[in-house]
C-alpha cells in the first residue's frame, strides 16, 4: 500500500495529480492567449461583455479604491476599473499565466491606460500581498482553473480590507432543463469545432466545456465562500444561470 | 398577483437577455461619441468627475449609475443600495424635461422629481447636455472635405425643414378629415362645450339631490 498517495484533482473530466493541474491549465492558456478576445466574442456571441458590465455594476467601485483583478486575462475588467479608480486608486492585473499578462499589458497600453495599473504574475492560492490590502477583488472566469479553490478563497479573504468585497464571475449551472440541454449540445459539439476553426486548438475548448461542468454550482460556491469567511454572500444568475455572479463581503 | 407574476417574468427575461445592460451599453457609446464630437462637454463635466449620479427611471423600473471619469461616461445598471453623490428619481418624460436646467427646482416643487444629495451634480449634467452643440459640417468635412460638407449640411437642413412643414400639413389635413369629413372625432371647442354642459348638469343633479334629501327628512 502506498503510504503517501499523491493528491489528485480534476482537469476537465480527467483526474490528474494536484501538482500537474497548474501547468496543464497554463498550457491551455499559453495556447489560446493571442486569440482569447476573438474567441470570447465568438463563443459567447459578445454576451461576455454584458456579464462583465454586470460585474462592474455590482462592484461599488469609487475613486481611490485598490482593486485586484485576479485571473484578469486580457484586462477587460482592469480597463474599466483603471478609469473608475482614477489617479489616486490602483488596479493590479494578476494572472498565473505570463502569456495572458503579456497580451493584457499590450492591450491596455494601446488603450492609453497606464499609470495606475500593475501587472503581477501570481497564484491565486498564495496571493503575494499583505493582509487587508484591497477594497475589491474580482475573479472572472478564473476560479474553475484554480487547483485548490478553497485555499484561493481564503487567500482572497486575507488580503481584502474590512468592508471590501469579492466578486466571482464564473460559469455555473443553467436553471432550466431545456436550456441546460441546449447549452450542453453547444459546448460539446459546436464550441470545440469553433476552437479548431478559429484558433486551431479544439482540445483547449474541449477542456473549457469540461471544466465548466466540473465547477461547483451556485449554492456550493456560495457555501465555499461562507466557509472561507465571507459574509452577506449572494449570487445572481445571468443568462439563465449559464453564468453566475457571486458576491461576498469581509467585515 | 397577476402583476407580480408579470413583473417576475419581465425580470427573468431581463436577467436572461440582460436587456437593460445591453441598452445602457448602447446609450453609453452614443454619449461618449457625443463627448468626442463636442469637446466643450469635457470641460463642462470636469467638475463632476468621479462623482456618481444615480438616476431612477420610475416608469421603466430601472436605476442607472452614471459616472464621468477619464473623459468618458460610464453607465451601469445600479444594484440595490448603490451609494451615490446625487440621486434623482422621476418618470422618463420628467427626466427629458431636465434638458432645461431651470426646470429642476420647479419639477421638485411639483413633486414630479425626487432629488437627494448634491443638487449641483444633477444641474451640471443637465446643463452640459442641454448645451450640446455638435459642429456637424466640421465633423462631415473630415470625411468629404469642407465645401461638400457645408453643401450637404445645408441640404440636410432644408430637407429637415421641408419634412417638418410636410408633417404639419399632413397633421392638419388628417385633423380636418377626422373632424369635418369623416366626423369620427369632435372639434376641441365642441369638447369644451360638452364639458361645460356636463358640469351644469352635474350641479343641477346635485341641487335635485339636496332637495330630495330635504323632502325625505321633512317626511
Amino acid at each position: 500500500m502506498n503510504e503517501n498517495p499523491e493528491k489528485t484533482t480534476h482537469f476537465g473530466y480527467k483526474t490528474v495529480a494536484e501538482t500537474e493541474k497548474a501547468s496543464m491549465v497554463a498550457d491551455v492558456f499559453h495556447s489560446v492567449a493571442t486569440k482569447y478576445d476573438v474567441m470570447n466574442d465568438l463563443m459567447s456571441f459578445g454576451i461576455h461583455r454584458l456579464w462583465k458590465r454586470q460585474t462592474i455594476a455590482s462592484s461599488g467601485i469609487r475613486k481611490g479604491h485598490h482593486v485586484l483583478d485576479l485571473a484578469g486575462g486580457t484586462g477587460d475588467l482592469t480597463a474599466k476599473f483603471s478609469q473608475l479608480v482614477g489617479d489616486t486608486g490602483q488596479v493590479v492585473l494578476g494572472d498565473i499565466n505570463s502569456s495572458m499578462l503579456k497580451v493584457g499589458r499590450e492591450k491596455l497600453h494601446n488603450l492609453g491606460l497606464v499609470g495606475n495599473i500593475d501587472y503581477v504574475q501570481m497564484n491565486a492560492e498564495a496571493l503575494p500581498f499583505p493582509d487587508n490590502s484591497f477594497d475589491l477583488i474580482t475573479i472572472a472566469f478564473g476560479l474553475r482553473n484554480v487547483t485548490d479553490q478553497n485555499k484561493a478563497l481564503r487567500s482572497m479573504y486575507r488580503i481584502l480590507k474590512p468592508g471590501g468585497r469579492l466578486l466571482i464571475l464564473e460559469f455555473s449551472k443553467p436553471e432550466q432543463e431545456l436550456l441546460s440541454k441546449a447549452y450542453d449540445f453547444y459546448s460539446f459539439n459546436i464550441l470545440p469545432t469553433m476552437g479548431k476553426l478559429v484558433a486551431n486548438d479544439s482540445e483547449s475548448y474541449q477542456y473549457l466545456a469540461e471544466s465548466i461542468r466540473m465547477h461547483p454550482d451556485q449554492e456550493t460556491l456560495k457555501a465555499m465562500m461562507n466557509e472561507a469567511g465571507f459574509e452577506q454572500t449572494t449570487y445572481q444568475n445571468l443568462t439563465g444561470g449559464i453564468v453566475a455572479l457571486h458576491r461576498g463581503f469581509k467585515y | 398577483m397577476a402583476l407580480e407574476e408579470n413583473n417576475k417574468e419581465q425580470s427573468a427575461a431581463n436577467s436572461f437577455f440582460m436587456l437593460p445592460s445591453f441598452v445602457l451599453s448602447l446609450i453609453e457609446q452614443v454619449l461618449n461619441q457625443a463627448l468626442k464630437l463636442d469637446p466643450s462637454l469635457v470641460d463642462k463635466l470636469k467638475e463632476v468627475e468621479h462623482q456618481r449620479l444615480l438616476v431612477e427611471v420610475r416608469d421603466w423600473q430601472q436605476k442607472i449609475a452614471i459616472t464621468y471619469a477619464n473623459q468618458q461616461l460610464h453607465l451601469y445598471t445600479a444594484v440595490e443600495h448603490a451609494d451615490a453623490d446625487c440621486m434623482i428619481s422621476a418618470n422618463i418624460n420628467t427626466l427629458l424635461a431636465l434638458k432645461n436646467p431651470a426646470m429642476l427646482t420647479q419639477l421638485i416643487r411639483q413633486d414630479k422629481l425626487d432629488l437627494q444629495g448634491d443638487l449641483n451634480i444633477a444641474q451640471r449634467y443637465s446643463s452640459a447636455f442641454s448645451s450640446l452643440d455638435i459642429d456637424w459640417p466640421e465633423q462631415l468635412a473630415k470625411y468629404v472635405g469642407d465645401a461638400p460638407a457645408q453643401q450637404l449640411y445645408l441640404h440636410l437642413q432644408s430637407l429637415q425643414q421641408q419634412s417638418k412643414k410636410a408633417k404639419s400639413q399632413l397633421d392638419s389635413t388628417l385633423i380636418s378629415l377626422c373632424q369635418d369629413e369623416l366626423a369620427i372625432t369632435i372639434h376641441p371647442l365642441e369638447l369644451v362645450q360638452f364639458k361645460q354642459q356636463n358640469r351644469a348638469l352635474k350641479s343641477q343633479v346635485a341641487a335635485i339631490e339636496q332637495r330630495i334629501n330635504a323632502l325625505i327628512k321633512a317626511l
